[in-house]
């Protein structure tokens, strides 16, 4: 299945994070207010500079508009100039109303087709926020097929998508610009998001609402595939971690469970089963580490395992520290866990 | 007009540097890369501490907000609330009250979370970094209001069970002997 | 302005619980209620003819006989005399923890055992003085203390084939020869690493010894096994969770509920392989019938006791099984909660009966579960006749009949992030281990129980072995009426209380009923109470050094008297706070009984004393 991913990588991917390059029907309808919004925006802004320049460069003398009567300055009314000005202001008023009603009318019925359901049959994910990083589960009417990942999301192509979004320390905010808008998740409510990819690539979003020391590097992938090959990750998903019959990632397992990563993770198919990191159950198969800081390669786990505080300072992982030979099985070992 | 300006600007100058002074107060500080003592002070017995171990008399993190944080975060994500619960108590005993059984000063709170103890606390020492097992006896001793009261966590976001630490009446620490539970019975056998 | 004075007053008014002086409080006499009289000639319920013996003035096991009902024959000791009764010797076990354990009496000797660590006394009573004659220290080991969720406590030895068999708190399981107090047999079942610790009292059934775990608050995974009496080697292993195939559930097994029908259901209601760590323990009652041959028991809670970790029904947890006992292979099952949302174990008793039912005699069980309801299952098959509230119950709505489902109340589901309040029953149940008793003259159950409801709170927990896996904060308090608990005299027949007296404390002493007409109880303050069986007066009682939660049983002396013998001592669960030495401003501490039993601590203090009493 990684096998497959990696190759893809080759194909052309759609790989962006970009709310102007919108591949869904939601981010496609924000993309298109902002294409409304920007040429009205520009065209007055150039109009109330222009007038704004002009009034400054006016060359005045010193006694337009006052005369001399009974011996005293007076300021003399043009009775036909103020009216034309007044009619200027008020015409400038009302196309300035006009032109606001009618953003707020696109505004509104952009906002609503967002918030409305999705008619057909949606799949249901579950996205908890912690700090740092995303945890992600997808659940299932049959209790043993849920999944249950971190930091990367796999979504059907063409088929919308409803995600119940909540936290469990403090707000964070899902967004990929391409996809979607924002939407944040609060700790004791749920809310709910749908959305849908119609292109296949990789969608990069992030956390949008400041959540603590790394919320700059706090971010989440959207992988579209299609139908199918969602469907079959899905089911590899469902696996749970086999013993290694390599000699040096069996070493890292042993390695994994008698030192500080059985407090924090949980790996299927083992003793593993904290709750305070990411699963690990098939970390392997992940395109990138760390809530998608670093690539997954092996020198970055190495790197990010033996001190995450220098990579993301703050985050609550402390660093490990291993005899090198033990911290090279336990790279193997997650990296056998595909 | 011009003095009065001056005599503006060095009143807000001198607020200026006296907040930035402040700002490097220790209860602030925030070290990701921390090499607090560990094995030595690990290695003391469990009721006395040398005065010479190094340790101040709050432990490296006692006046430390950050550090009292985290310990409060993983106090709960390492289980200690399952046998300690808010400070009560319940399969362990109660944090929050004056009666410790192995020893109240940091040391010997981190020679007991690391090492364990009979009776039932397990040892932690090869699960959670020295880091953090200071950050925890921060934690702990702030329970029963030992440590920097301005330091201290506050009330949780959630269904409140007790008063929250920073409102907590600091308690004199005291060792006492748990009682025993079984007076040694006569030699098994015929009496 | 008015509305910040609103928000003001209701400020003041939430938090921390402030203490209530519950209704009947020290010195007063606690309420009885009679609901209806009873009928002449009882209720015409009968113990199993086949499932108990007449009487012999032993008492050979905690339940008595196979049935379980807790009830003597002896009865020179009635409702005449009872207020004469007075101690005739007492023994100081030297350890102060919760003492739930029945005193058992075989031939002239009897034996007890005490909380941990474990120790086993044997007495002689023809000895004047009834003087001990052994002691025998299985000396289990000290860090099992931490590995117990509720005190460490013990409930007691069965008597077989000359030995003297009991479950030690490290997953020990013993065999003393019951003249000499050497130690026969001993196997090792679980590992305290995994969180697995031991309290029940085995059921000896022909040559099996059927022992099972602790520790649905652990992570453990929960079984039940049944060892050779002879050798004690483990003869089989009944999971309750997991494949059919570790479940012991095979071609014989059926299920009366749809819901309880299908293949590996122990797998298929949970997400992953959190099954592994589902607990199911086996800790409390087993009973059973020698006709069909089925013993009955129920399994524990799910683990953690947040359900939002668990999604699913997570079989077979909070569940009731028949098994044949010389195999362990399943032959019916019951899920009285599925997804359990508030630590509901279904392992409380169940006490075999026939009843009148719609013209003719129906081989039931009675079982006081958790939730609130009483059931009456039909032992063959495992239909519900009914399940009726004991106590009140906001938790869920009913149980269908047709179908054997329970109507969750849905905003009492506890849900991450969010309190629920007034959950009732409370965690404990309005019944938990404390066992009742039956007595066939009257035809009325005796129980014992608490009147406690809750608020509780979900947190994530992460399983790490050896620790608690709960993920609940939860907070407990008297319920409807101020009173934390109940002994209540209930018509199995009909499925509702006849008479019910209201305790300031839970009653966490187990029952006896005696053909005296009188039933026997403690109260967590010390009090050893004897009140009529038929009306609920209080006939007679005794204040001892300590809260009692023991068992208390009869037998007749080798001088021919009948005695009536308890363990004083408090602690369990609900005595957390005198026991452990717990601290009452968080009321969270001991799984949230603290928060109910704060007085607690001022009425009694720790003990671990036998009593046995006598007339003249």
């Amino acid at each position: 299945m990684a096998g497959a991913l990696l190759a893809c990588a080759g194909c052309s991917l759609h790989n962006t994070q970009n709310a102007l390059d919108a591949s869904g029907p939601q981010s496609q309808r924000i993309e298109g207010l902002w294409w409304l919004f920007l040429p009205i925006a520009a065209v007055v802004w150039v109009i109330v500079i222009a007038v704004m320049l002009w009034g400054a460069a006016r060359k005045r003398s010193p006694r337009e508009g006052m005369e001399t009567r009974g011996g005293a300055e007076v300021v003399v009314r043009d009775e036909a100039r103020d009216r034309r000005m007044t009619r200027i202001v008020a015409g400038g008023v009302i196309v300035t109303v006009v032109i606001l009603f009618l953003m707020l009318v696109a505004d509104f019925r952009v906002g609503q087709a967002l918030t409305m359901a999705p008619g057909t049959q949606a799949v249901p994910i579950k996205v908890t926020g912690h700090q740092f990083w995303w945890e992600v589960q997808y659940p299932d009417s049959v209790p043993n097929k849920t999944v249950i990942t971190a930091n990367e999301i796999h979504i059907p192509v063409g088929v919308p998508v409803v995600m119940e979004l909540t936290s469990l320390d403090v707000i964070h905010s899902f967004w990929v610009p391409s996809l979607t808008g924002k939407k944040d998740l609060l700790p004791g409510y749920r809310r709910s998001l749908w959305f849908r990819a119609d292109t296949p690539g990789v969608y990069r979003g992030q956390c949008a609402e400041y959540c603590g020391l790394e919320h700059a590097k706090m971010s989440v992938l959207v992988i579209a595939q299609k139908p199918q090959d969602f469907e079959a990750w899905r089911a590899a998903q469902l696996d749970s971690a086999t013993t290694p019959s390599d000699s040096l990632a069996l070493r890292g397992k042993t390695v994994f469970m008698g030192t500080t990563c059985v407090m924090c993770h949980s790996i299927s198919g083992t003793s593993a089963a904290a709750t305070a990191g990411p699963d690990l159950t098939h970390v392997g198969s992940r395109r990138m580490i760390a809530a998608n800081t670093l690539p997954n390669t092996d020198a970055n786990l190495y790197a990010w395992i033996s001190d995450p505080q220098r990579i993301k300072p703050g985050v609550l992982m402390p660093a490990t520290k291993l005899d090198p030979r033990d911290m090279q099985a336990l790279v193997a070992y997650l990296r056998h866990l595909k | 007009m011009c003095s009065r300006f001056a005599d503006r600007a060095v009143r807000a100058g001198t607020a200026v540097i006296a907040i930035a002074a402040l700002a490097a107060c220790p209860r602030e500080r925030r070290t990701f890369h921390d090499s607090p003592p560990a094995a030595s002070v690990a290695a003391e017995s469990a009721k006395s501490v040398r005065s010479d171990s190094g340790v101040s008399r709050e432990g490296p993190y006692g006046d430390n907000a950050y550090a009292l944080y985290q310990g409060k975060t993983l106090f709960a994500a390492f289980n200690c609330m399952g046998c300690h619960s808010h400070g009560g108590g319940g399969m362990g005993p109660p944090l929050m009250d004056s009666a410790w059984i192995y020893g109240y000063e940091p040391a010997n709170i981190y020679a007991t979370i690391a090492n364990g103890r009979p009776n039932g606390m397990p040892s932690f020492k090869n699960r959670i970094t020295p880091q953090q097992i200071w950050e925890l006896v921060a934690y702990v001793r702030s329970m029963s209001g030992q440590g920097s009261k301005a330091a201290r966590t506050s009330r949780n976001d959630e269904m409140e069970v007790r008063a929250a630490e920073s409102q907590t009446t600091t308690e004199k620490p005291v060792l006492v002997t748990p009682p025993p539970t079984v007076n040694p019975p006569a030699q098994e056998g015929h009496p | 302005m008015s509305a910040l004075c609103g928000c003001a007053l209701a400020l003041l008014g939430c938090g921390v619980d402030s203490e209530r002086t519950p209704a009947g409080a020290e010195g007063q006499e606690p309420h009885i209620m009679l609901q209806k009289p009873l009928p002449p000639g009882g209720t015409g319920a009968q113990i199993e003819a086949a499932a108990t013996a007449p009487e012999d003035g032993q008492w050979i096991r905690p339940a008595k006989d196979f049935a379980s009902s807790r009830f003597s024959g002896l009865n020179e000791i009635n409702t005449s005399n009872v207020a004469q009764l007075k101690p005739a010797w007492t023994f100081p076990t030297g350890v102060l923890r919760g003492q739930e354990a029945a005193p058992i009496v075989v031939g002239h000797m009897m034996y007890v055992v005490t909380a941990y660590p474990n120790l086993l006394y044997a007495f002689d009573l023809s000895k004047p003085g009834a003087s001990l004659k052994w002691m025998y220290n299985p000396k289990p080991l000290t860090s099992s203390q931490g590995e117990a969720c509720c005190d460490v406590v013990n409930r007691g030895a069965s008597y077989a084939d000359g030995k003297i068999i009991y479950a030690t708190l490290d997953n020990n399981v013993v065999a003393v020869d019951a003249e000499s107090g050497k130690e026969v047999w001993r196997t090792k079942v679980g590992d305290i690493n995994k969180g697995e610790t031991m309290t029940m009292a085995p059921l000896i059934v022909k040559d099996r010894v059927l022992v099972g775990n602790s520790g649905g608050e652990m992570g453990v995974r929960g079984w039940l096994k049944g060892l050779d009496l002879k050798t004690g080697a483990v003869k089989w292993t009944a999971m309750h969770t997991g494949p059919d195939s570790v479940v012991l559930i095979g071609q014989s097994f059926k299920p009366f509920y749809k819901k309880d029908q299908g293949a590996d259901l122990g797998v298929k209601s949970w997400p992953g392989t959190t099954w592994q760590i589902g607990g199911g323990g086996v800790w409390g009652w087993i009973s059973y019938d020698p006709a069909l041959d089925l013993v009955f028991y129920g399994s524990s809670n799910p683990g953690p006791w947040n359900p939002e970790q668990r999604p699913g029904d997570n079989k077979w947890t909070s569940t009731f099984f028949a098994r044949h006992p010389e195999t362990g292979e399943a032959i019916w099952a019951y899920q009285i909660n599925p997804h359990d949302l508030h630590d509901y174990d279904g392992v409380n008793e169940s006490i075999l009966l026939d009843i009148p039912w719609n013209g003719s005699k129906r081989g039931i069980l009675v079982h006081p579960d958790r939730n609130g309801y009483m059931y009456a299952l039909d032992r063959a098959t495992g239909e519900v006749l009914y399940a009726k509230p004991y106590v009140h119950i906001t938790s869920s709505d009913s149980v269908d009949l047709k179908t054997g489902e329970l109507a969750l109340n849905p905003t009492k589901e506890p849900k991450l992030g969010k309190t629920v309040r007034d959950v009732c029953p409370a965690a404990p149940g309005g019944k938990d281990w404390q066992p009742s008793s039956f007595s066939p003259r009257t035809g009325l159950m005796y129980v014992p129980h608490q009147n406690l409801c809750m608020d509780e709170q979900p947190t994530a927990v992460s399983y790490i072995s050896g620790t608690p896996y709960v993920g609940m904060d939860v907070r407990m308090k008297p319920g409807i009426g101020g009173n934390r608990g109940f002994v209540t005299g209930w018509n199995p027949v009909t499925g509702s209380v006849v008479w019910r007296i209201a305790e300031p404390f839970p009653v966490w002493s187990g029952t006896l009923a005696t053909a005296g007409d009188v039933v026997f109880y403690g109260t967590m303050e010390g009090w050893f109470k004897a009140v009529d069986a038929r009306t609920g007066t209080l006939l007679w009682k005794y204040k001892t050094t300590s809260g009692i939660i023991g068992q208390p049983v009869a037998y007749r002396g080798p001088d021919g008297k009948e005695y009536v013998a308890v363990m004083s001592g408090v602690g369990g669960w609900s005595g957390a706070i005198v026991a452990g030495g717990l601290d009452p401003r968080d009321s969270s501490a001991a799984l949230g009984f603290v928060g109910a039993m704060r007085d607690l601590p001022r009425v009694t203090p720790k003990g671990g004393t036998l009593y046995v009493f006598s007339l003249r």
